[in-house]
């Protein structure tokens, strides 16, 4: 059982620069779809608490449709049906020359796996996400609502300054998993051709056959990523 | 033209699927008086005043507020009217995320639209009408149970209310602090604004009300002058509701 | 919209067993019987590791989770690939695509059937234990003749729940070309060219329809099985 393990196969030249390129991508996909998910989240949390019967049942219909389909799947309707549905202004635009959307390696923002990927993602995300925030909502006591509405205010003021600060209290340690999330499942996006960690180790593997190596750093970085965000996200958490 | 009533009910009925919580009450209740709302456990009274604000809509019947129905008020109507009616729960019902002087100030900012130094400075000026002044900066969970019904209060008042309706305001809290929050109420009464307060605390009734209704089975029973009220009451109910609740050692039976 | 679903009617039979019947199984077949193989395999492994937690000494119980949880901090899709070139590599032998990832899902589900059944057990009385060992039994008799068929109640619809998560991971085999469902509408797309709305509709409302039916179940078992009735 003798592995000759070569990490100059992976740490020089071209490999190398495929990783780093790879590391930019996840982390800017990963920012991205966070974005993305987070509008999700709110807007959805506000749809449901709708006094309109049909947009509540349309939203829980919408949930529980991104809930039940792999989220490959999405990402596969998003990048081939997705970017024709988009107006011919905003494909124009993403298709013209823009230096400042090329992400190092050559992979531009605009690129139908990019807007796809981060679409695809952020939207999955976001539901889950939302079903958290639900949780924590649920726990919020009702007399919060109430102090609310007699005070005059509003559906989206009680959702954003009162009852959704409250929820992200009660259901911090999972909405934080969900973002944990959102990050590994990035993986998932090589698939559509997203040059990401992923992506970029298979490439090293097929140029080299190097694939403890390029598996392992992919792992290592993984790991370190997570490492650092659940640190940053959860020390942010007031005593 | 005479101003209407600050509030009017007109035949309000309120049912809660098959129970019937209030049964058909109809009265005027005029500016700048205290009235407080008393009864058995059941009557409606909470229910009653929870409807004039819309926290429960009426089954049947009407409730006007400054001449202008509650009842029917929807969207940004019924928000502005809110804002003319300042309610203190009896769980306080704190932003516990936001300081006094935010949990103050919200409304302020966000419904009328006042800047942030304009708000604070009612926030202030709130603050130090209920004696809270220092505390401005702190958390609903590091204040007592009285300074937080002090500071809902203040809460209630910074929209400058015409009218405040308060829910069992001390039902909740320790008997050592009940005083300072009825301390508070009862100098409210100076400053002209209608108070409608429902309330077991019958020596507060006695000495700051000028009238009293007293609710039961979802009716008045009895609508009179504290000093009326405690010493001749008409209905039997009340009677015994007033022997009950004044009785040292609760030993009156049913 | 103007979506033109014939495609899906002149290819029904390959969404749903791909060449099952020139040797290969593939399409919705395929998918189903992954899910049950890795399913099978990782409720074994995840109980195993809950009887080890549940009856060894305290700090295993506190070691198996950590690993459990190590596993899940690494995307799935680089287990999958972990097994797929890895194991070649040191034992010899190749391993087809659909074995990896159904070692690969069961390896990474194992910890999630690991938290689901411990959660159960724990939600037991402790008195059904006491009696047990009160009448003589050892703690591994206790966990599989008492308790394990009593947390079953509670565990039944969580294990459901799992799997219809694992129907839903098998869509990774299309990135070691499985030709599993995902890959099978994949290769029509690729075949038709034109209709990647229907194709990929249809495909999404073939496991939203399995897995909202499993959802289903499994919220009607949980319902259903309240304390004191028989499994």
């Amino acid at each position: 059982m003798n592995l000759p393990i070569d990490w100059s196969g992976v740490l020089t030249g071209p490999p190398l620069h495929w990783l780093l390129s790879g590391l930019a991508v996840t982390l800017a996909i990963s920012l991205a779809a966070s974005g993305i998910a987070t509008v999700v989240a709110v807007l959805l949390s506000a749809l449901r608490l709708s006094p309109l019967p049909p947009v509540r049942l349309a939203t829980l219909g919408l949930i529980s449709l991104i809930r039940n389909t792999p989220l490959l799947i999405q990402l596969l309707v998003w990048y081939f049906v997705g970017f024709g549905l988009l107006p011919q202004g905003l494909k124009a635009w993403m298709t013209g020359d823009h230096p400042w959307s090329v992400l190092p390696g050559q992979v531009s923002l605009f690129a139908p796996e990019f807007a796809a990927s981060a679409w695809g993602v952020g939207l999955f995300i976001g539901v889950f996400l939302s079903e958290e925030l639900q949780a924590g909502l649920n726990a919020v006591a009702p007399g919060q609502r109430e102090a609310a509405a007699s005070q005059g205010l509003g559906g989206w003021h009680t959702l954003t300054a009162i009852l959704l600060p409250q929820a992200l209290r009660n259901a911090y340690q999972p909405v934080v998993g969900q973002y944990l999330n959102l990050m590994k499942l990035t993986s998932v996006t090589c698939s559509i051709g997203l040059a990401e960690i992923t992506y970029q180790a298979r490439q090293i593997e097929s140029f080299n056959s190097h694939a403890f190596e390029a598996f392992a750093a992919a792992t290592v970085l993984y790991l370190a990523i997570g490492f650092i965000l659940e640190r940053l996200l959860l020390a942010r958490r007031k005593a | 033209m005479a101003a209407p009533p600050v509030i009017e009910f007109r035949d309000v009925h309120k049912s809660f699927g098959a129970l019937e919580v209030i049964r058909g009450i109809s009265t005027t209740i005029e500016r700048g008086s205290v009235v407080v709302v008393c009864g058995p456990s059941g009557s409606g009274k909470s229910t009653l005043i929870r409807m004039v604000n819309r926290l429960e809509t009426p089954t049947r019947g009407e409730i006007l507020v400054d001449g202008v129905s509650s009842t029917c008020a929807r969207g940004e109507a019924l928000r502005q009217l809110r804002t003319g009616v300042g309610f203190v729960f009896q769980q306080f019902n704190l932003y516990p995320h936001m300081t006094a002087r935010q949990n103050v100030t919200l409304a302020l900012r966000k419904v009328l639209g006042k800047t942030r130094a304009e708000a604070d400075a009612v926030a202030d000026e709130v603050l130090d009408q209920v004696g809270l002044a220092d505390k401005a900066g702190s958390l609903p969970g590091q204040l007592s149970g009285g300074q937080q019904q002090r500071v809902a209060i203040a809460r209630a008042l910074a929209t400058r209310p015409d009218l405040l309706l308060f829910d069992e305001p001390t039902s909740a809290l320790d008997p050592e602090m009940i005083g300072e929050v009825l301390t508070v109420i009862r100098q409210l009464t100076h400053h002209g604004i209608t108070l409608v307060v429902v309330t077991h605390e019958m020596g507060f009734a006695r000495t700051v009300a000028d009238r009293i209704l007293f609710l039961d089975q979802g009716r008045i029973e009895e609508d009179a002058h504290p000093d009326a009220f405690f010493s001749a009451a008409r209905s039997p109910r009340a009677r015994q509701f007033l022997s009950q609740i004044l009785s040292p050692l609760h030993t009156t039976g049913d | 919209m103007g979506l033109d679903f014939t495609v899906i009617l002149k290819n029904w039979d390959y969404f749903l067993w791909g060449r099952t019947f020139q040797g290969e199984t593939g399409g919705l077949l395929l998918t189903v019987l992954m899910a049950l193989a890795a399913g099978c395999l990782s409720l074994a492994l995840g109980i195993g590791l809950a009887l080890a937690s549940w009856l060894g000494p305290r700090p295993l119980r506190a070691v198996l989770t950590f690993l459990a949880d190590l596993v899940r901090s690494v995307p799935l899709v680089l287990v999958i690939f972990w097994i797929y070139f890895l194991v070649p590599a040191l034992f010899k032998t190749k391993v087809p695509g659909a074995l990896s990832v159904i070692l690969a899902l069961a390896w990474f589900s194992s910890g999630a059937v690991l938290h689901a059944t411990l959660a159960g057990l724990e939600a037991l009385p402790r008195g059904h234990r006491e009696a047990g060992i009160a009448s003589g039994l050892t703690d591994g008799q206790v966990f599989t003749a008492i308790l394990l068929p009593q947390a079953a109640r509670n565990l039944v619809p969580s294990y459901v729940a799992l799997f219809a998560s694992m129907i839903k991971d098998t869509s990774l085999a299309f990135i070691l070309n499985v030709p599993e469902l995902t890959m099978t509408a994949s290769q029509v797309n690729t075949r038709a060219q034109i209709y990647p709305a229907e194709i990929f509709l249809f495909t999404a409302a073939v496991y939203f329809v399995l897995c909202q039916g499993l959802s289903w179940a499994a919220h009607g078992l949980a319902v259903r099985l309240q304390p004191g009735q028989m499994l």
